[in-house]
């Protein structure tokens, strides 16, 4: 089973001689097969939570644990071989290279690993077929209209099976269509692959694809879609 | 009904008021402070190499020119001795009596040593009449309060005085033709009393008394002739008469065009290096604009949704790139003025021993509009790109919806037109040369600009190895840098043609600089090494200064362990715009000509020829000018009338610009009515070491003699040194680029890695660890240096054989093409090794990134 777990933890900023909670002590679990959704508006500290869970960075206080490793305890680099080999990140302004080809964006965090570049491109084309981009290989990202650039994007995150997917505001660049398409695909993902999907989002619409949402209002976490908090929609 | 009040119209710039310019450069400043400053920096870098060549060009012959001019003052005409030993100064009394003459002053010029405390120098030695303050020159004008000032001894322009460390009241030694004299300075004098001769290396005195130093009695060199108001052609033609086909009857400021010709070559090599200069800032300025592109797009598109219109955006981008062409043009002169004083402001010695040449600079304003137009201009065409977002039927907000970095993409087209106007240069270059050799800068010229076109294309079959490579063995920081260079495809190309340009100059000047040494070279140890020991009167590498030697030859031939000894003359013959050196060699040397030096005829019949009266090489520039072949005759204008001589071999210039002729020293004692030496040799007894033979006959001479004897390595090694000091500009200027471009190319790269941190950190997100991206990083860098490189070696060598090619057929100098490999490899690692190990640690640093960075929180 690949369970994250986040155990009661803080993230605090220094600055301007103040001190702010963006995590203020939150305890999360997510099972594998699962899609959760952190709900907010700008500055909740759903981005800081993701990153936490990505471990991109280390709370202050509290533990985080994926399947029975504990991640905090790990060094710079084991971090960094985690994050390569456990987890898929896609982010908002997808980070795609615009001198590469569909299949080398896709392929881009494979080579980072032991993979020749032969098998890198075996394990990343099934993933563009199957997000619909089989025609669009050789396609460069300006070549290729948002959603299909954030598609790459997923794919680049999914090509070296990850045990888990984060996604930083995945609509956050898109129109309502592709949001939506984009929503399905990580559902089906997330169902598919059975791993633990967490999405950051301050779209409303998007907690209608997940099976839990959580609301993260000054770094704590409540159950629920809270839509009373001010948080601007998109699309 | 009352009339609304009127609102004073401000002045107003395609629609924009300065103060509203004024507002939004303020905001652009802020914003893009550090990519303005880098911007800058690369213009000024640009400018300043311009301005300082430019300055340091036109600074030899202006000071030479003012120098000249501030000596003769109203003089238009002058009577010229074609020989150091001068005519009779009863020709100037006779020239001032012809009808249509004011004045005719007459001047005695020689070489000279002066000697002080701090050390030596090689000088001119003048001496004047108190007549030629009649003359209302600069530089004598105050002359006549100082005639009883200069009497019974020397006046030093305070440069020379410094240099040699004296004073007024102190006395010097003076070397004149061989014998030492101790006078005492009379006066030091500065600009304020002699005006630009102060710079001038100089030994002023009165006439009378610098002929009996120089054991000259009753001779002078030159009479300077102020005629009437419009008689200067009838004077003109008296003053042929007078001199009877034995003295060259010339305009007064001839020495001007003179200089003018010996200064040609040095000039023009270091004229490329500018425009070279010139393209490589410009590089570096569209470079650092390149980094600000994206901002400055966004912008420009914002401001275009605030309603302003295309007019209004062109004058915002202009009035940006005015200020910053503007300021930066401000530094780059500033430093190239730096520059023009420092690294370039050396004058040739080599030059100096001939002509009046100064060390002062001259800032005209020419050189400073130049490099003020070449910098703004530079950050207009860097600027103003973003206007191509202006373009119609382009949505107003069309940049922002593009995704990475925009503009970065070089299409097929562009590579295949691009690299077809390359070929297109380089084959109107190469027919421009063929057709007429002195045409060959202006070639260099258009190889430069050809230089770039081929980068996108080597680029593009760089990457396309590079991807090969990667996929077929495995390289997979290959293919992630394969991909981050297209990426970035219109940067790294910029990247790449500032490698290529500086690469191009320093290999085709630096090339051709070595192959002109290695030719002068050979020249200088086959001609100093043909005797052991030599003995001459000073340090001029030209042996152009005869010595009075009554009992020397016979002093020092009867020294132990000397064999023979053998005399050598020469002097400066001006034949049109040329100051020809002579040499004359003894018709018993086994050697008579320069084998190295050949260029045209055969060697053993030539020997033999020059050993007959009436035979002289000639310098090829010389013989093309003259149509002259081997066998053929043709007249100099010598001392003793005009002499025909017939051709008995081509040779190259042997170093000296304006050419050379050489004969043997019976003609030369004949027609030049001197039987001086200018230059003792001297063959040493089998067994006797060299420095043992300088000993015994410095021995012999005793301490008074004011001749130098030294062996022939000590000989060979203080005329290369000359020679070379006479290129140390070329070395200086080329040296100034790689290193200026090295560190260039290494901020830019700085600069490039540092605006993808945003990509950096979302590979670091997805698990790249540091090393993994510095190394990435350092590979990308190590292709783009490698195309520029590649690129500008080969274009360089090409431009290197131009150069020889122009050296040897328009300038006659000996210039053996050498492909130089041991100076490509420095010239490369010199450029893309300091440039790599400099991005190095910013490189590493850039790869520490932190991957939060990727996340828009």
């Amino acid at each position: 089973m690949s369970t994250l777990e986040l155990r009661s933890v803080v993230k605090r900023y220094e600055g301007g001689g103040e001190t702010v909670h963006a995590v203020d002590g939150v305890s999360l679990t997510v099972e594998s097969g699962e899609f959760v959704a952190l709900y907010g508006p700008s500055g909740s500290g759903k981005t800081t939570l993701l990153m936490l869970a990505a471990t991109i960075k280390l709370p202050d206080a509290g533990s985080v644990v994926f399947g029975n490793q504990e991640l905090t305890c790990l060094s710079g680099d084991e971090r960094a071989r985690f994050r390569l080999e456990k987890t898929g990140i896609v982010f908002q302004s997808f980070h795609l290279s615009r001198g590469a080809t569909a299949l080398e964006n896709a392929c881009m965090k494979l080579f980072a690993t032991d993979v020749t570049i032969r098998q890198a491109r075996d394990m990343a084309r099934p993933w563009l077929e199957r997000l619909g981009l089989g025609d669009r290989l050789d396609r460069r990202p300006p070549e290729m209209s948002m959603g299909e650039r954030q598609r790459v994007a997923i794919a680049r995150a999914l090509a070296n099976k990850p045990s888990m997917l984060l996604a930083d505001e995945p609509t956050g660049n898109l129109d309502t269509r592709r949001s939506r398409e984009v929503l399905e695909l990580l559902r089906e993902i997330c169902v598919e692959e059975r791993i633990p999907v967490v999405l950051v989002t301050h779209d409303p619409q998007a907690t209608a694809y997940v099976n839990r949402v959580h609301t993260l209002c000054d770094g704590k976490l409540t159950d629920g879609l809270d839509l009373d908090l001010q948080v601007p929609v998109l699309g | 009904m009352r009339r609304a009040p009127r609102i004073p119209t401000r002045p107003r710039i395609l629609g924009m008021t300065p103060a509203g310019l004024y507002a939004l450069y303020r905001v652009h400043w802020h914003t893009n402070r550090g990519s303005e400053l880098m911007a800058g920096a690369g213009i000024a870098i640009g400018v300043s190499l311009v301005f300082g060549v430019l300055v340091a060009n036109s600074s030899i012959l202006g000071s030479t020119r003012e120098a000249i001019n501030a000596v003769n003052g109203s003089a238009s005409l002058a009577l010229v001795a074609r020989s150091p030993g001068g005519v009779d100064q009863q020709l100037a009394q006779r020239a001032s009596e012809l009808p249509g003459v004011q004045t005719a002053v007459p001047i005695l010029r020689q070489s000279a040593v002066i000697e002080g405390p701090r050390g030596h120098m090689l000088a001119q030695l003048v001496g004047v009449s108190p007549l030629i303050v009649s003359l209302r020159g600069a530089a004598v004008k105050d002359l006549g309060a100082g005639a009883r000032l200069l009497e019974n001894g020397v006046g030093l322009p305070s440069s020379v005085a410094e240099a040699v460390g004296v004073q007024a009241e102190d006395n010097a030694r003076l070397l004149v033709n061989g014998s030492p004299h101790l006078l005492r300075v009379q006066a030091v004098l500065d600009a304020g009393a002699i005006g630009s001769l102060a710079s001038s290396r100089v030994v002023v005195m009165l006439l009378g008394n610098a002929q009996t130093l120089a054991g000259m009695p009753g001779r002078v060199t030159q009479v300077l002739v102020k005629t009437y108001p419009g008689r200067d052609k009838q004077v003109e033609a008296e003053l042929q008469h007078l001199a009877g086909g034995r003295v060259n009857v010339e305009p007064a400021n001839h020495e001007i065009a003179l200089a003018e010709t010996a200064l040609t070559p040095t000039n023009q090599s270091t004229s490329l290096f500018a425009a070279i200069s010139l393209m490589v800032g410009f590089l570096l300025a569209f470079n650092a604009m390149l980094l600000t592109m994206p901002d400055r797009r966004w912008h420009m598109a914002e401001l275009r949704e605030q309603t302003y219109t295309s007019r209004q955006i062109v004058a915002i981008l202009g009035s940006q790139a005015l200020v910053l062409g503007i300021a930066a043009s401000v530094v780059g002169v500033l430093v190239g003025y730096v520059l023009a004083r420092t690294v370039f402001g050396a004058v040739p010695s080599y030059l100096a021993t001939t002509f009046p040449i100064t060390g002062r600079q001259l800032v005209s304003i020419v050189p400073v509009i130049v490099a003020f137009a070449c910098g703004v201009l530079a950050a207009f065409m860097a600027a103003m790109s973003p206007i191509l977002d202006l373009r119609k039927y382009r949505d107003v907000d069309a940049m922002m919806s593009e995704p990475g970095e925009p503009g970065q993409n070089i299409t097929g087209e562009i590579v295949r037109g691009v690299a077809l106007l390359g070929v297109a240069i380089v084959v109107a270059a190469t027919l421009m040369v063929l057709l007429d050799s002195g045409l060959t800068i202006l070639g260099g010229v258009a190889l430069a600009l050809a230089t770039p076109c081929f980068v996108p294309l080597l680029f593009r079959a760089a990457t396309g190895v590079l991807g090969y490579v990667a996929h077929n063995y495995h390289g997979k920081m290959l293919a992630v840098a394969d991909i981050e260079l297209k990426a970035t495809a219109t940067r790294s190309v910029a990247l790449a043609c500032i490698t290529a340009l500086a690469i191009y100059g320093s290999i085709a000047v630096g090339g051709a600089r070595s192959d002109l040494i290695h030719g002068l070279d050979q020249g200088i140890s086959q001609q100093w090494h043909s005797a052991a020991i030599w003995i001459t009167p000073n340090e001029n590498i030209h042996d152009t200064d005869s010595f009075e030697a009554p009992g020397v030859a016979s002093v020092v031939s009867r020294t132990a362990g000397i064999a023979a000894v053998s005399a050598r003359q020469g002097s400066f013959l001006d034949v049109g715009s040329h100051r020809l050196w002579v040499r004359a060699a003894p018709p018993g040397n086994p050697a008579m000509i320069l084998s190295s030096q050949l260029e045209d005829g055969a060697l053993a019949r030539a020997e033999a020829l020059m050993r007959r009266p009436g035979w002289a090489t000639v310098s090829s520039g010389f013989a093309s000018e003259h149509g002259l072949r081997v066998g053929r005759s043709f007249t100099l204008p010598t001392p003793s009338g005009v002499v025909p001589f017939r051709v008995a071999a081509i040779t190259t210039n042997i170093g000296w610009p304006p050419g050379t002729i050489t004969l043997n020293t019976t003609d030369y004692s004949r027609y030049w009515q001197s039987a001086n030496p200018t230059t003792l040799a001297v063959d040493v007894r089998p067994g006797t070491i060299p420095a043992a033979g300088v000993r015994a006959i410095r021995q012999a001479l005793g301490p008074r003699t004011g001749l130098r004897v030294q062996t022939a390595d000590e000989r060979i090694a203080e005329v290369e040194a000359t020679a070379r000091q006479g290129l140390s500009i070329l070395n200086d200027v080329s040296n100034l680029l790689l290193l200026i471009s090295a560190l260039a190319l290494a901020a830019a790269l700085t600069a490039t890695i540092y605006q993808r941190r945003g990509r950096l950190a979302s590979l670091k997100a997805q698990g790249y660890v540091r090393w993994q991206l510095w190394r990435g990083v350092l590979l990308e860098s190590a292709v783009v240096l490698g195309i520029g490189c590649l690129d500008g070696a080969i274009l360089g060598l090409y431009g290197h054989a131009l150069a020889d090619h122009y050296l040897r057929t328009n300038t006659g100098f000996p210039a053996p093409f050498n492909i130089g490999l041991a100076q490509i490899a420095l010239t490369l690692v010199i450029v893309a090794g300091a440039s790599l190990v400099v991005i190095s640690i910013p490189g590493y640093s850039a790869a520490g990134i932190a991957p939060e960075l990727s996340f828009q929180e």
